[in-house]
């Protein structure tokens, strides 16, 4: 009897954890999408003020007709896509190119080489040496700053080892028979035998390229090489920049609708993607 | 393919195996030229800590910077980065372990597979978000001119605040801000680590009648602490690093509590454009970062018995 009475106790102790932990679930969601339901609303919304609703109560998509159509705003939006699109694919042949010879077993000097790149991984000669090194060697105030330090990245070299280290050396080995060169190999069995790792590291890079902020603020000062992140920036904080006549009156709804812009080509790949992103971090996590 | 014969490992063979393999370390060249300039290059460039660098001046000055930043005229301004620094990514640190493992263990207890996606995608989703985007969304969501929160505050009749510009504010919504954008994503790991966990254990812990409460007290807690102590670490020795964060939710109002070591190093190494004192801004930054992972990783061994390196 008592045990009956105990365990429907246990029971009930447990559906009332159940419901808690949902709605605790719930609040977190809400903390999580209220604001950006918020900006979304408000980028669509003609009011002078911002309200208390989170949808919009004067329709219109006029911010994200100034933003296609003035030169300050859909400018630092290309040089966004251009960077993106240059930095992926340097970083993606940079770092494959590197994990590459990091599998190459029997190759001379290939300790050092690993060592080489993990030591990046510790140490860095912090913000002034970089930016003079930058600096001399005249890339300052040039896309280059902004491309070329960001490709070498020692965690996705390794990232990538791990992926290649799966292919069974077999293939490798028969190619060469065959009379296939390093290269060959790498173009022909190494890289179509590694979509998901391109997937998964390719994002890691466009993402990252994608909201380069910090090179900026160190390298390059010259408004018309900005991208979408520094405009962004610059647009919430100088009400200024506002006087241009074609944003005039659309101040908050540029404001909200450069943010959106800003996030809504990852909300497009994020659920797709999202197992790639994880995948990698797994990986490195097992592997640490 | 060529022979690997370990045996004449003479420098005939050697040179002849290297001219063999001299397409991969072409391969490897790109990599080689850029980590050379961009990370070895700047290695070097610490040296200039011990210089008078302007670009005006370059004069050898010895431990001079080093005294001007401990005792001189910016010793003040010094010792309050460094301390806003320790205090802000300590406590962000501490309090993101203590959520991202909470969080974990509550995610872990949903039995509903496509609510648990959900929560996770929307939960992972800031982390992929510049500083930027999230600095940008909180500025006018806090805006004194009609921002989200303030008008909630005027529609209750009280006073508009502006929030990121007080002092007493600024360090919670930093810290409210951090948490938004990291927490989800730090969950990714200790998810992981529970789903690593024996089920057996828990089986065993039933039978012997321990409740869901024991169970996570005895078996869960226990299970997760190597891995809650290796983030940790690993973590500890970022934590002289924010800056990004930082800059982007700060002005100059708030410098008091918001002035961190990697944006002092900024200001005065590239903004006033003293090299010099700069670097060594940033040398005594990255010497102390270097230490606390080495004494955190010494007292994990202690505790634990092992070393994570």
């Amino acid at each position: 009897m008592t045990h009956g009475f105990l365990k429907n106790k246990h029971y009930l102790a447990r559906d009332m954890f159940r419901i808690c932990n949902g709605l605790f679930m719930c609040l977190l969601l809400i903390l999580m999408l209220i604001p950006l339901l918020k900006v979304f609303a408000d980028s669509l919304d003609r009011s002078a003020v911002y309200g208390l609703t989170l949808w919009p109560r004067n329709p219109s998509l006029e911010a994200y007709r100034v933003i296609v159509s003035n030169k300050n705003l859909y400018r630092p939006l290309l040089v966004s896509i251009f960077t993106t699109v240059t930095g992926t694919l340097l970083g993606l042949l940079i770092t494959t190119l590197a994990a590459y010879v990091l599998i190459q077993k029997d190759l001379i000097g290939r300790g050092f080489f690993s060592k080489f790149i993990f030591i990046t991984m510790i140490f860095n000669g912090g913000l002034v040496p970089t930016f003079l090194v930058l600096k001399n060697l005249g890339m300052t105030n040039t896309l280059w700053a902004v491309l070329l330090p960001a490709s070498v990245n020692a965690f996705n070299i390794f990232l990538m080892k791990n992926f290649f280290d799966q292919i069974p050396t077999s293939l490798f080995e028969s190619a060469e028979i065959d009379g296939a060169s390093p290269p060959q190999v790498f173009f022909m069995i190494v890289l179509p035998l590694s979509a998901a790792a391109l997937a998964s590291i390719g994002l890691f890079f466009a993402v990252q390229y994608w909201n380069e902020f910090f090179a900026y603020v160190m390298y390059v000062s010259k408004p018309e090489l900005y991208n979408f992140q520094v405009k962004l920036r610059e647009l919430i904080l100088n009400e200024q920049n506002l006087n241009d006549p074609t944003i005039i009156g659309y101040g908050n709804m540029v404001k909200n609708a450069s943010v959106v812009v800003t996030v809504i080509p990852f909300l497009f790949i994020y659920p797709f993607a999202q197992r790639y992103f994880i995948q990698g971090v797994t990986v490195g996590a097992v592997k640490e | 393919m060529f022979p690997m014969k370990k045996r004449t490992l003479t420098l005939s063979w050697v040179m002849k195996k290297m001219y063999h393999d001299r397409m991969y370390y072409l391969m490897f060249l790109p990599v080689f030229v850029f980590a050379l300039l961009f990370c070895y290059l700047p290695m070097v460039g610490v040296l200039l800590a011990f210089f008078d660098f302007t670009p005006f001046k370059f004069k050898f000055v010895g431990l001079a910077n080093f005294m001007d930043l401990f005792f001189g005229i910016r010793s003040v301004n010094f010792w309050r980065s460094v301390y806003n620094t320790l205090f802000l990514s300590l406590s962000n640190l501490a309090l993101g372990t203590i959520l991202a493992v909470s969080i974990a263990l509550l995610l872990n207890e949903i039995e509903q597979k496509k609510f648990k996606a959900f929560v996770q995608s929307v939960l992972y989703l800031p982390h992929f978000l510049s500083w930027v985007v999230v600095a940008s969304i909180f500025t006018i969501i806090l805006s004194p001119q009609g921002g989200l929160i303030n008008n909630i505050f005027a529609f209750l009749g009280k006073e508009r605040i502006y929030f990121l510009a007080e002092e007493k504010w600024w360090t919670p919504i930093y810290l409210f801000v951090s948490r938004w954008k990291e927490t989800g994503w730090g969950t990714i790991i200790y998810l992981a680590a529970l789903s690593g966990i024996n089920p057996e254990l828990y089986e065993a812990a039933e039978i012997d009648g321990a409740g869901k409460w024991k169970q996570a007290l005895y078996i869960t807690l226990p299970s997760l602490l190597p891995t809650i102590i290796i983030v940790f670490v690993l973590n500890l020795g970022k934590v002289l690093n924010i800056f990004e964060s930082v800059f982007v939710l700060m002005n100059p109002n708030v410098l008091k509590v918001s002035d961190v070591v990697s944006v002092f190093a900024y200001r005065t190494g590239i903004q006033q454009a003293n090299y010099g004192m700069g670097t060594a801004i940033g040398l005594f930054k990255s010497l102390i970062g270097m230490s606390l992972v080495l004494i955190t990783n010494k007292i994990n061994e202690r505790i634990r018995g092992s070393s994570i390196f």
